[in-house]
C-alpha cells in the first residue's frame, strides 16, 4: 500500500466493531427471510431450477429493499453515487452477493421440509 | 439413456409426525443444550501474577505505540520512545529482575499453558460427542426407509451417502433417508441457532470454531515460550527505527479545504 493510501487509512480509520455490527445485521435478516422463502417455495411445490430462481430473486429483492430503506437516505445525502454502499460496507460484493449465499442452507432446509410435507 | 420417469412413492402421512419432526426437534434442543452446557462449564479465566502480567503488558504497550504512532504528536511520541527503549534495554520489566538469557518455558510443564489447552479440548469434545450420539441414535432407530424427496435433482454419486439403509439400483437419488435429513439439519439449523441464541453461541458455526481456537487474552502465552528479553530488545530496535509522522501534521489545511468545499 502506498504511503499516501496508508495515511488516508489512518486519518479515516475503519472501526472493526462497526463493520462486524453491520454484517451481523445483514446476515441475520437474510437468514430469517431465507427460511421463510423456503416455506413458501415448499408449499408452492417448486422444483429444482424454479425453486432456486425463486430464492435468488427474492433474496436479491430483500437486499435491494435494505439498500433503499436503510442505506440510501444516508448515503445519497452524503453525496455518494447511486448503488454505492461504501459508507456502510467495505466491499460491494460482500453486501449484494455474500448475504444472498449466507441464507442458502436455511432456505434448502425449510424448502425440503415443506415440500415433503405438502407434496406427499 | 432414457430419462427416468418421475418416481412417486406413496408414503404414510404419519411418517412426518413420527420421524421428520422428532429429528428436527431433537437437533434444535441439543444445540441449545450444548450452548448452555458450554456456558456453564466454561473455566473462569486464570489470574496470573503481577510480574508476569507486567512483562506481557509492557511488550504489548511497545507494540501498540509502534502501530499507532501516527496519532501522537511528535513530542509525546519522542517521550514514549525514550522511556520504552531505556526500559527494554535495561530489563526493567523482566520478571526475574536482571537475569537475562533465561531458558524458554516448556509448555508441557508450565501449568498455565495446560489450562489453555484443556479449554480448547473441552470445546472440541463438546462439539463432537453430541453429534456422534445423535448420528448413532438416528441410524439405530430410523434406518431402512426413505423419508422425503429433495426438491432438486442431484447426481447418482450421492446415493451411497444419502440413502444409507436402502440399497436399490434404480431409485432416484432425490429420495433421502433419515441420515441425509440429519446432514441437512446440521447446515440448515445454524441460522436458526444464530437467531435464537445470539451470534456467539457455542452451537453454531462449528467449522469456524474448529478453525479458530485461540487462548483467551488473560492467560500466559502458549507455544515455545520465547525468551522475553530477546523480544524486548527486538521491540526496542523496532521503535528506534520508526520515522514518525502524525496525522495532526496538516490538519489545519485539511480542515480549511473541507470548509471551502
Amino acid at each position: 500500500m502506498s504511503r499516501q493510501q496508508e495515511r488516508e487509512a489512518q486519518i479515516y480509520p475503519i472501526v472493526s466493531e462497526a463493520v462486524i455490527h453491520n454484517t451481523k445485521i445483514l446476515t441475520n435478516l437474510q437468514n430469517v427471510t431465507a427460511s421463510l422463502f423456503g416455506v413458501a417455495a415448499g408449499i408452492l411445490g417448486l422444483e429444482s431450477y424454479a425453486g432456486f430462481l425463486f430464492y435468488f430473486a427474492f433474496a436479491t429483492l430483500v437486499t435491494f429493499l435494505t439498500y433503499v430503506l436503510r442505506i440510501a437516505p444516508e448515503s445519497i445525502s452524503a453525496g455518494l453515487p447511486l448503488f454505492d454502499t461504501s459508507r456502510f460496507f467495505r466491499r460491494a460484493v460482500d453486501f449484494w452477493i455474500g448475504a444472498v449465499f449466507s441464507g442458502l442452507p436455511g432456505f434448502i432446509l425449510t424448502w425440503t421440509l415443506f415440500y415433503g410435507i405438502v407434496r406427499a | 439413456m432414457a430419462q427416468l420417469p418421475d418416481q412417486t412413492i406413496h408414503r404414510d402421512p404419519q411418517l412426518f409426525y413420527w420421524i421428520l419432526v422428532p429429528i428436527t426437534v431433537v437437533m434444535v434442543l441439543t444445540g441449545i443444550l450444548r450452548h448452555y452446557a458450554s456456558v456453564l462449564l466454561a473455566t473462569p479465566s486464570k489470574i496470573i501474577d503481577r510480574p508476569t502480567m507486567k512483562e506481557q503488558r509492557s511488550l504489548i504497550h511497545g507494540q501498540t505505540v509502534r502501530n499507532n504512532h501516527h496519532v501522537l504528536s511528535k513530542k509525546s511520541f519522542e517521550a514514549r520512545r525514550e522511556v520504552l527503549i531505556n526500559a527494554y534495554e535495561s530489563g526493567a520489566y523482566l520478571k526475574n529482575g536482571a537475569g537475562k538469557d533465561q531458558a524458554p518455558t516448556n509448555p508441557l510443564t508450565d501449568p498455565g499453558a495446560m489450562d489453555g489447552m484443556m479449554g480448547m479440548m473441552k470445546n472440541n469434545m463438546a462439539m463432537i460427542i453430541p453429534n456422534t450420539l445423535i448420528m448413532s441414535w438416528i441410524s439405530a432407530f430410523f434406518s431402512g426407509y426413505v423419508i422425503t424427496k429433495l426438491p432438486f435433482p442431484i447426481t447418482i454419486k450421492f446415493k451411497s451417502m444419502l440413502q444409507a439403509g436402502v440399497a436399490t439400483k434404480e431409485m432416484d437419488p432425490r429420495w433421502m433417508s433419515s441420515i441425509s435429513w440429519y446432514f441437512l439439519c446440521i447446515f440448515g439449523l445454524q441460522p436458526v441457532f444464530v437467531f435464537l441464541l445470539g451470534s456467539d453461541n457455542a452451537a453454531s458455526q462449528m467449522a469456524q470454531q474448529m478453525g479458530q481456537m485461540g487462548p483467551p487474552p488473560n492467560q500466559p502465552m502458549l507455544g515455545a515460550g520465547p525468551d522475553t528479553n530477546k523480544q524486548f530488545l527486538g521491540e526496542a530496535e523496532n521503535i528506534a527505527v520508526i520515522d514518525h509522522y502524525s496525522v495532526l501534521d496538516d490538519v489545519e489545511l485539511r480542515l480549511l479545504k473541507g470548509i471551502k468545499g
